[in-house]
């Protein structure tokens, strides 16, 4: 690595070290309480994945570029310059790390590894060596946003084929327009995933709740913050929240997306609207009357997994148990607490590259497989996309004989005309 | 010679390097801007400051995780803050210090710097075995070494006395000599510098005076930002 790179990527280092940050990477004693936090460790059993050994890698940088001590007497703390092999290690720690905090439950100090590894992130973006498809999506979401006209018709046409699937399988009450776009005054932006799995139910429930709503012309998921770079991931939020402002909406609401959730709720900033995640929608309009739901559809013992970004991370646990209290009478919870649930293994960023993480993600998350098999449940349900393709994933490869299903359409299906 | 730089101008230069170098690193911090986002965990319960106070002293996630880390953990702290207050008590004058009535020794009768120095071992052994091996770094073992040698001197002077009946030094002479810094008319009594246990005391404070010097800038910080951080958590 020559000087100049070195010197531009600790500027980026440098930017990311505001005060909590800072706390972070002055404070870890390496106790070694967070051993057995993460789902990789526990899994694999490697050092390298204890969460405290991932933030040293980090913390090791830190130390020799922003601290006298790492300047005066480096090994003491182990000061480590920034060269290819540790840039190398800073990917494998990085890519490695699903951003799911469990880590920071665990934490005396509650430190916030996926904060941390949020510098690593940035550095190998500055770099060049972040995986090119997140990249890659990250600027596709950013350039629809930019010339929207080139995509709308392709987009408006889509939803025509959407809205048939609508009718069919549910007697629509919304009138003409069933998957409505681009109303000014609706009191909800309803922003999905590009996927008729997001769209189709979701329409379904708003039409049936009497929703005044509009559905957003981008999708939700933000490569941006899975690829760690800020300014990307603000230019995919900038879409959004341009949007709403436009329609002037009251209220956005998030598909089952773990990442957008968080992102959009926690960086949005203050807006005239507010932010809500799908699930939370529907447990208004069950705890309303808006909708009514069949509970004896299921028959079938029924398993719900927190998404780390929307439970522990986005505060949203109870309004899921909420909406299952009125799908099913068998709910068997997994063990441990929410805050404290295994993550699937497919966040930040991981389920996104695809077969390239794959034979990785379903050796690291022997644990939840492990949780889920043993609520004994037929039905594994959950509320974020990536949590559902990763959990797909595990049901193969584990052989759990489980199906696995978003919440949304548990919801959707079990609908009742005439509330 | 050494004796009295080590009571004397080492003490001022040890306490003149801690406190600047805690105020430059506060302030440091402080400067810097806040993170945009909250970094809380959920649910978030209330009231979120006294759970983080409650965070910070208790360590409940530890007790939880790795239990018998956290029994010495609490007898560690506990007990580092009885030796602060026994400290404290020496200056017989500031009658805000004597707050814990109890005989004419060092408080808890030598018990306390035993307990420490236990739990200091312990601390450093276990960093031995298993992954926090791996993870532990050269300075982790360094601090505990300083802390150890800092107690067991300190401790030793407090055990000759009343366990070993050694008399040559007593409380007074630590309590006149500590009161003569404070006011910045520095008398170090003869026996602190020439009795037969006085190498103990020149060490103690020695060692002491590293510990203090070496605190701002090492994670022994995590003492005064333990409470800022798990505030962060909790919302």
């Amino acid at each position: 690595m020559d000087d100049t790179t070195r010197s531009d990527l600790l500027k980026l280092f440098r930017g990311k070290l505001d005060r909590a940050m800072r706390f972070y990477l002055e404070t870890c004693t390496r106790c070694g309480v967070c051993t057995e936090a993460c789902h990789v460790y526990a899994s694999m059993g490697q050092t390298r994945y204890i969460s405290a050994h991932r933030h040293e890698l980090v913390r090791r940088l830190y130390k020799k570029y922003f601290k006298t001590r790492g300047k005066i007497w480096p090994s003491m703390g182990e000061a480590r310059a920034l060269d290819d092999v540790s840039m190398q290690e800073l990917y494998d720690a990085a890519y490695s790390c699903t951003g799911c905090r469990r880590c920071m439950v665990y934490c005396p100090f509650g430190i916030d590894t996926q904060m941390i590894m949020s510098i690593a992130k940035l550095l190998l973006v500055g770099a060049g060596m972040e995986p090119d498809i997140l990249t890659l999506l990250a600027d596709t979401s950013i350039e629809k946003g930019k010339s929207f006209d080139m995509f709308k018709d392709n987009f408006l046409q889509g939803i025509q084929r959407l809205e048939a699937e609508v009718v069919k399988k549910w007697q629509s009450e919304a009138g003409a327009s069933v998957i409505p776009v681009d109303v000014k005054g609706a009191d909800l932006l309803y922003v999905a995933l590009a996927g008729a799995h997001s769209i189709i139910p979701a329409a379904a429930v708003f039409n049936a709740a009497g929703e005044n709503w509009t559905l957003s012309f981008f999708e939700a998921v933000n490569f941006g913050a899975f690829v760690g770079d800020p300014t990307r991931t603000q230019l995919i939020l900038d879409r959004i929240i341009n949007e709403a402002k436009r329609l002037e909406v009251k209220e956005v609401c998030i598909c089952e997306c773990g990442t957008a959730f968080r992102v959009m709720k926690n960086l949005s900033g203050n807006q005239p609207f507010k932010v809500t995640s799908i699930t939370e929608v529907h447990a208004r309009y069950l705890r309303e009357g808006r909708i009514k739901v069949n509970r004896s559809k299921l028959t079938e013992p029924v398993t719900y997994h927190d998404p780390c970004q929307l439970a522990r991370n986005g505060g949203v646990m109870d309004e899921a148990r909420y909406v299952l209290s009125h799908l099913t009478a068998d709910l068997r919870e997994m063990t441990d607490s929410p805050i404290n649930n295994w993550c699937c293994g497919g966040g930040g960023g991981l389920v996104a590259l695809g077969e390239e993480t794959l034979d990785f993600r379903m050796k690291s998350s022997r644990v939840k497989a492990d949780q889920a098999r043993a609520t004994g449940a037929k039905i594994l349900t959950t509320a974020c996309e990536n949590c559902h393709t990763q959990l797909s994933n595990l049901n193969d490869h584990y052989k759990l004989d489980m199906d696995v299903r978003f919440l949304s359409s548990m919801v959707a299906d079990a609908l009742m005309p005439g509330a | 010679m050494f004796s009295y730089i080590v009571l004397v101008p080492m003490v001022y230069v040890a306490i003149a390097v801690f406190l600047v170098g805690m105020v430059t690193r506060l302030v440091g911090i402080y400067r810097a801007p806040k993170h945009s986002a909250t970094l809380q965990i959920y649910p978030k319960r209330k009231p979120a400051l006294l759970l983080a106070l409650y965070d910070t002293f208790l360590f409940p996630t530890v007790r939880r995780h790795k239990p018998l880390l956290w029994v010495f953990l609490i007898l560690f702290h506990a007990s580092l803050l009885l030796l602060i207050l026994g400290h404290l008590e020496l200056f017989k004058d500031i009658s805000l210090f004597q707050i814990i009535p109890h005989s004419d020794v060092f408080i808890g009768g030598g018990w306390t710097g035993l307990l420490v120095i236990l739990c200091i071992l312990f601390f450093f052994f276990r960093r031995f075995h298993g992954p926090v091996r791996e993870m532990s770094v050269p300075e982790d073992y360094f601090l505990l070494i300083l802390l150890l040698l800092t107690a067991l001197f300190g401790s030793q002077m407090n055990w000759a006395r009343i366990w070993y009946g050694y008399g040559e030094l007593d409380i007074e002479q630590y309590r006149q000599y500590l009161l003569s810094l404070l006011v910045f008319k520095p008398d170090v009594p003869y026996e602190l510098m020439g009795t037969g246990h006085s190498f103990m005391m020149v060490l103690h404070v020695f060692f002491g005076n590293l510990f203090l010097m070496v605190f701002p800038f090492s994670q022994l910080m995590h003492a005064v930002f333990s409470l800022p951080m798990n505030k962060l958590r909790r919302g």
